[in-house]
C-alpha cells in the first residue's frame, strides 16, 4: 500500500512532540494539536435524547412482537452438586407452556455440575410471564449436593489470615532480591486491602428477544449487550447455524458495564426455545438473577510492601493478590499503579481463589480500581512515611508528564492545600471530620483495527441531503451514536442534527465489542474516513456541475465550489445527487506511534466523616480526565461524573452478602444491595484534558474505564485522611470507621 | 408514594402469589371487578385467567387484559405496548418504572392494575412526545442528565412531579424527592441541573 508521509504536532501544551507518520494510501491525515475544530469539542446534546427522554427508545426489554411467549429459567438452588435427575412431565402439562429446554444432562459428566446457586437447569417459554413462572415450579429436580466453597477464605489454597492482615509467608521466586531491595529501604510499610465484590446491576438486565423462522432457517435477534457481532457468533455456534443465519439488534442497550459480553446461556436457552416453539421468545433476567448469574467485578484480597529510600523516592514494592472470580476461578488479576515505580525493585504474584459463587466477569476497568486502591492506600502511607505532601509526594515520583500536569491542574481546581489535613493527631471530640485524598487512573488502549473484517463505518449521502453514519455495534450510554454524528459533521461541516446514526444492526460493517474503552477509538477513524470519503465524491459531483477541475472545489464555510467563483450550499450540492445515494465505507487502520500508548488522568476527593456515628458522607469529587481529542465534550463528561459516582458507589455502599451455609446471594434486588442515590451525591466536577494523540486519524481514546479506576482509592484516602488512620475494606462501612477511630484512640 | 380512595379493592400482589387463602379472599373481591369490567371467561373464582380491565392511561382509555396478579407495570408495558416505563427491580426499590396516578408519583410494579381502574395514569409517553416536549424532557436532553437511558422515564416523571409540587425546589429538596429514583450510569447530578433548570417554572402533568 502506498503510503505517505507526514509530520504531525502531538501532545499537549507543556509537552508537544513532532512524529513523523507513513499514512495510508486513502486515509486522512491525523488531527493534531494545530486542527482548529468546528463541532469536534463543543457540548452537542446526545443524538438520542429525545428518544430516551420520551420513552420512545425500544429497548430489547421493550419489543413486543406479535405471537411472543415470555421465557424463564430454573437455576439450581444449591451451590455444588450435581444433578441427578430432571422430570419435566408436570410443567409440560402447565397451562399455557409451549417450550421447554433443559440446559443440564444428568447422564453427562461435564454437563451435570452443579456450580453456584443460580446454574441454569432448564429453561420453559409459555404464553404469558406468570405462566412459565409457574411452570417451572413444577420441574423436578433431583440434586446430590457436594461441599461448597462460598467465602474465598474457605477457598483451596486461600492465605492465612490474622487481625485482617495476610500472614502467609510471601512467595520464594525472587523473593532474596526483593528482601534485599526493601532492606536498603529508608522507611517501609506494608499492609492488607480487601475489596467486595461488586456487582455491575446494569438496569436493563441481560436477556433477549428471539425469532426463528423455521422456513429460513433463521434467526432475528433483539439482544442487551455490548457485543453485537459477539452475539451474532455465540448465537450462531449455539444452534449450529452459519454466521450469515443469524441478525442481532441492539439499537439501544440499558448499560453493560463489562458485564454484557457473551450471549450467555439465558441467550442460548431463548435461542432454542424460539427454535422449539416456533414463536418469538423474550427472555429477561429478573433482577436477583442479574445479581446472581450476570457477573460481576471479583472480589480482591491485597498486600502490598514497599519503601522508599532517603530521597523520598520508592525503591521497593512488593505485591500480592488473591482474586475472588467464582467458580470459575479465574479473572481475579488486579492492577497496581505503576507509573511511580520507575526507581522501584517490583514483584507482583496474583493467585485465584475458586468459590462456589457466580463467576465474575469484566467491569469497568476490570482489576484496576482494586489494584488502586491498595496501591494509591500504600502511596498515602509512604507518603506519610516520608512525612510530606501526598501530592509532592506523587509529583516527586510520578514519571508520567501528561499526569503531572493534571495532578498540578486538578490540585489547584480542588484547592487540595487548604483541604488536605496536615499528618498529626485528630480530634475526636469532634462530631463531624473533613479529609481531603487523591489518586491517579491509567488505562491503555487507543482502539484497533478489528479482527476478520475490520471495523468500518459506512456513511450515506442522499440527494434530499439527509446524511447516515451506520455500525454495527452498540451505543450502550456512551454516547458513541452522537461521537459518530460530530465526526461526520465535522468532516462534511454540516449540523450534528442533520445526521441520522443507526448502530447495534450486525448488516452494517463490523464495529468492535464495547470493552475496554475500545468503541471510540476503533470506530471515530472509520467514521471520520467513511465521511470523508463521501465528501469526495460530492466533490466530484460540484466539480462536474461547475465544470471545474476537481481539486479546484473547497468546502469553506459550508460552501462547496472554487472560492470567489460559483459555490453551492450543502443542500443544493446533495441534488446532484441520483437516485442512488453516495455510500462509502471507511474501514479503520492500525494505529501509528502517536504522542503515547494510554490514557492518564487522576482524581480528588473530600469526605467529611461522622465521628459519632462512623457515617461517611463525600461532599465534593473532582476528576481531571485526558482520551486524546475530546469528541462530544458534554458527553465526555458526563461519563467521568458518571463514573466518580459509580467509584463512591462502590467505595462506601455495595456489598453482596453471600450466606455461607446456603450460598445464596441474602440482598440479591436493589433494596438490601444499596446502590448510591441521589441523597448520597457529593459536588462533582469533571475537566477533561484534551491531548493530540496522534495514534489514528482522529486521536480519540474512550471513556468507559479510565476515569473508573482513581476514584475508590481517592474516597479512602480522603477517609484516612480524616479520621487519621487508614480503612483499607471496601466498602467502607460505619462500623470499620469507629473502629479505626477507636484504635487511634486507644493508641494514645 | 400513593394514598389509594378507600373505594378501591385491597388486595396484595404478595397475597396472590401465596396460595389457597389469598385466592378466596381475591374471589371475594373480584366478583365486584368482574361485575363492572364483565370478563370473558364469566369466572366466579379469580385464579390465572385473563380479565379485560380498562385503564385510563394519558387522557385515554385502554383496553388491556390481565390477570389479577398482573401489576400496572407489566399492563402498561405488555398490555398497552407503552414501554417508556421500565422494569428494572420490579420490587418497588429503583424507581424505573415511577408513573403518575391522579398526580401522585408510584412504582407501578408495586402497584396491581386491578388497583388503577378508575384513576388517571399518566407515563412518560403523556408527558411528552419527540415533536411536543415536556420541559422537563427537554431539559434533561440539554443537560445530559440521561446517558443508557433506562432510568431515565422513571427520573423525568419523579422529577416533574418534584417541581408540580415544590415549585421551585432547593437543592436538598431535589435529592429527597429523587432518592427513589437509582440510576446505574450516574447521572444524577445533571438531573439535579435539569431539575433546576425547570424549576420556578409551570409544569403539567396531563
Amino acid at each position: 500500500m502506498a503510503r505517505e508521509e507526514y509530520e504531525m504536532k502531538v501532545g499537549f501544551a507543556a509537552d508537544q512532540k513532532t512524529v513523523k507518520i507513513k499514512i495510508p494510501d486513502g486515509d486522512l491525515k491525523p488531527w493534531d494539536l494545530d486542527t482548529k475544530f468546528e463541532t469536534v469539542g463543543t457540548d452537542v446534546d446526545r443524538i438520542d435524547g429525545i428518544a430516551k427522554a420520551t420513552g420512545t427508545a425500544k429497548y430489547t426489554f421493550d419489543v413486543n412482537l406479535p405471537g411472543m411467549l415470555q421465557g424463564v429459567m430454573l437455576r439450581s438452588n444449591i451451590p455444588s452438586g450435581r444433578v441427578k435427575k430432571i422430570d419435566f412431565e408436570a410443567a409440560s402439562k402447565m397451562p399455557g407452556v409451549r417450550a421447554i429446554v433443559p440446559l443440564k444432562d444428568p447422564a453427562e459428566g461435564r454437563r451435570n455440575r452443579v456450580r453456584w446457586v443460580g446454574d441454569p437447569i432448564a429453561a420453559v417459554a409459555a404464553d404469558r410471564r406468570e405462566q412459565a413462572l409457574d411452570a417451572i415450579e413444577k420441574i423436578v429436580v433431583e440434586y446430590e449436593t457436594s461441599q461448597a466453597v462460598i467465602d474465598m477464605q474457605d477457598g483451596e489454597d486461600a492465605p492465612k489470615l490474622e487481625g485482617g492482615e495476610i500472614t502467609s509467608p510471601w512467595p520464594d521466586k525472587g523473593n532474596e532480591r526483593m528482601e534485599e531491595a526493601l532492606g536498603e529501604c529508608k522507611h517501609t510499610r506494608s499492609g492488607t486491602w480487601f475489596a467486595e465484590v461488586q456487582t455491575h446491576s446494569a438496569l436493563e438486565s441481560h436477556g433477549h428477544v428471539c425469532s426463528w423462522d423455521d422456513d429460513k432457517g433463521t434467526l432475528e435477534v433483539w439482544a442487551s449487550t455490548q457485543a453485537t457481532f459477539g452475539a451474532r457468533f455465540g448465537l450462531a455456534r449455539a444452534l449450529n447455524i452459519g454466521g450469515d443465519k443469524v441478525t442481532i439488534h441492539a439499537e439501544y442497550v440499558g448499560g453493560g458495564f463489562g458485564a454484557k459480553f457473551s450471549p450467555g446461556t439465558e441467550g442460548v436457552a431463548c435461542a432454542l426455545l424460539t427454535r422449539e416453539a416456533k414463536a418469538p421468545v423474550k427472555l429477561m433476567l429478573d433482577r436477583f438473577e442479574e445479581h446472581t448469574c450476570a457477573g460481576n467485578r471479583p472480589s480482591a484480597l491485597m498486600q502490598i510492601r514497599a519503601g522508599i529510600d532517603a530521597d523520598n523516592t520508592i525503591t521497593a514494592w512488593d505485591y500480592r493478590c488473591y482474586g475472588g472470580p467464582g467458580y470459575r476461578g479465574r479473572g481475579g488479576r488486579t492492577t497496581f499503579p505503576r507509573s511511580y515505580l520507575e526507581d522501584a525493585h517490583v514483584r507482583a504474584t496474583q493467585k485465584d481463589i475458586a468459590t462456589n459463587t457466580d463467576a465474575g466477569r469484566a467491569m469497568r476497568a476490570p482489576g484496576w480500581p482494586q489494584g488502586y486502591f491498595a496501591g494509591e492506600g500504600m502511596i498515602d502511607a509512604l507518603a506519610e512515611a516520608a512525612g510530606i505532601d501526598p501530592l509532592e509526594f506523587r509529583l516527586h515520583n510520578e514519571s508520567e508528564k501528561l499526569r503531572e500536569a493534571e495532578w498540578r491542574m486538578g490540585a489547584e481546581k480542588f484547592d487540595w492545600a487548604k483541604r488536605w489535613q496536615p499528618y498529626g493527631e485528630r480530634d475526636y471530640g469532634k462530631r463531624y471530620l473533613k479529609g481531603a485524598g487523591m489518586a491517579s487512573a491509567m488505562w491503555g488502549q487507543m482502539g484497533h483495527r478489528g479482527r476478520g473484517s475490520p471495523n468500518a463505518v459506512k456513511v450515506r449521502i442522499h440527494a434530499d441531503g439527509t446524511v447516515e453514519s451506520r455500525n454495527g455495534a452498540q451505543d450502550i450510554g456512551t454516547g458513541m451514536k452522537t461521537v459518530l454524528a460530530m465526526l461526520t459533521a465535522e468532516e462534511l461541516q454540516i449540523p450534528v442534527g442533520t445526521i441520522k446514526v443507526t448502530m447495534g444492526d450486525t448488516n452494517d460493517p463490523a464495529g468492535p465489542a464495547s470493552g475496554g474503552s475500545t468503541t471510540t477509538p476503533s470506530l471515530a477513524p472509520a467514521a471520520r474516513l467513511a465521511a470523508g470519503m463521501a465528501k469526495n465524491e460530492l466533490r466530484t459531483l460540484v466539480a462536474e456541475h461547475l465544470r471545474v477541475e476537481e481539486d479546484k472545489v473547497t468546502v469553506e464555510n459550508g460552501r462547496w465550489g472554487v472560492p470567489g467563483g460559483k459555490t453551492l450550499l450543502f443542500e443544493e450540492a446533495c441534488k446532484l445527487i441520483g437516485p442512488q445515494p453516495i455510500e462509502k465505507v471507511g474501514e479503520r487502520t492500525s494505529n501509528y506511534k502517536g504522542y503515547k500508548n494510554n490514557v492518564c488522568g487522576c482524581q480528588f476527593a473530600e469526605v467529611e466523616v461522622d465521628t459519632r456515628t462512623g457515617f461517611v458522607r463525600v461532599t465534593e469529587m473532582l476528576g481531571i480526565q485526558d482520551c486524546g481529542t475530546v469528541i462530544a465534550k458534554k458527553l465526555a463528561e458526563s461519563q467521568v461524573l458518571g463514573a466518580m459516582i459509580g467509584a463512591l458507589s462502590y467505595t462506601l455502599h455495595e456489598q453482596r452478602i453471600m450466606d455461607p451455609k446456603s450460598g445464596r446471594m441474602l440482598n440479591g434486588d436493589l433494596m438490601m444491595y444499596k446502590i448510591a442515590g441521589a441523597a448520597d451525591m457529593p459536588k462533582l466536577t469533571a475537566h477533561m484534558f484534551p491531548v493530540a494523540n496522534g495514534k489514528n486519524s482522529v486521536g480519540a481514546a474512550g471513556l468507559g474505564e479510565p476515569p473508573s479506576v482513581a476514584g475508590p482509592a481517592a474516597i479512602a484516602n480522603a477517609v484516612a485522611n480524616a479520621i487519621g488512620a487508614p480503612v483499607r475494606n471496601i466498602p467502607i462501612t460505619p462500623d470499620q470507621v469507629l473502629a479505626a477511630i477507636d484504635s487511634k484512640k486507644g493508641g494514645k | 408514594m400513593t394514598n389509594k380512595p378507600p373505594s378501591r379493592p385491597e388486595f396484595s400482589r404478595r397475597a396472590f402469589l401465596k396460595g389457597a387463602s389469598a385466592v378466596a379472599a381475591g374471589s371475594a373481591v373480584g366478583h365486584e371487578i368482574a361485575a363492572a369490567t364483565q370478563p370473558e371467561s364469566g369466572a366466579t373464582v379469580f385464579g390465572t385467567e385473563l380479565h379485560t380491565i380498562e385503564l385510563t392511561v394519558n387522557g385515554k382509555p385502554k383496553q388491556v387484559k390481565v390477570e389479577t396478579r398482573t401489576t400496572l407495570l407489566d399492563a402498561l408495558r405488555e398490555g398497552a405496548d407503552l414501554t417508556g416505563t421500565k422494569k428494572v427491580c420490579d420490587r418497588g426499590a429503583c424507581g424505573g418504572c415511577t408513573v403518575m396516578l391522579d398526580g401522585e408519583t408510584v412504582n407501578s410494579c408495586m402497584t396491581l392494575a386491578f388497583d388503577a381502574v378508575g384513576s388517571k395514569i399518566t407515563t412518560i409517553e403523556g408527558l411528552g412526545t419527540p415533536d411536543n416536549l415536556h420541559p422537563m424532557q427537554k431539559a434533561f436532553v440539554e443537560c445530559d442528565a440521561l446517558q443508557c437511558g433506562f432510568c431515565t422515564p422513571g427520573m423525568i416523571v419523579s422529577a416533574t412531579a418534584c417541581v408540580q409540587k415544590r415549585g421551585k425546589p432547593s437543592l436538598d429538596q431535589i435529592k429527597a424527592d429523587m432518592s427513589g429514583n437509582i440510576c446505574r450510569c450516574g447521572t444524577y447530578t445533571r438531573v439535579f441541573e435539569a431539575i433546576q433548570k425547570v424549576g420556578g417554572q409551570k409544569v403539567e402533568g396531563r
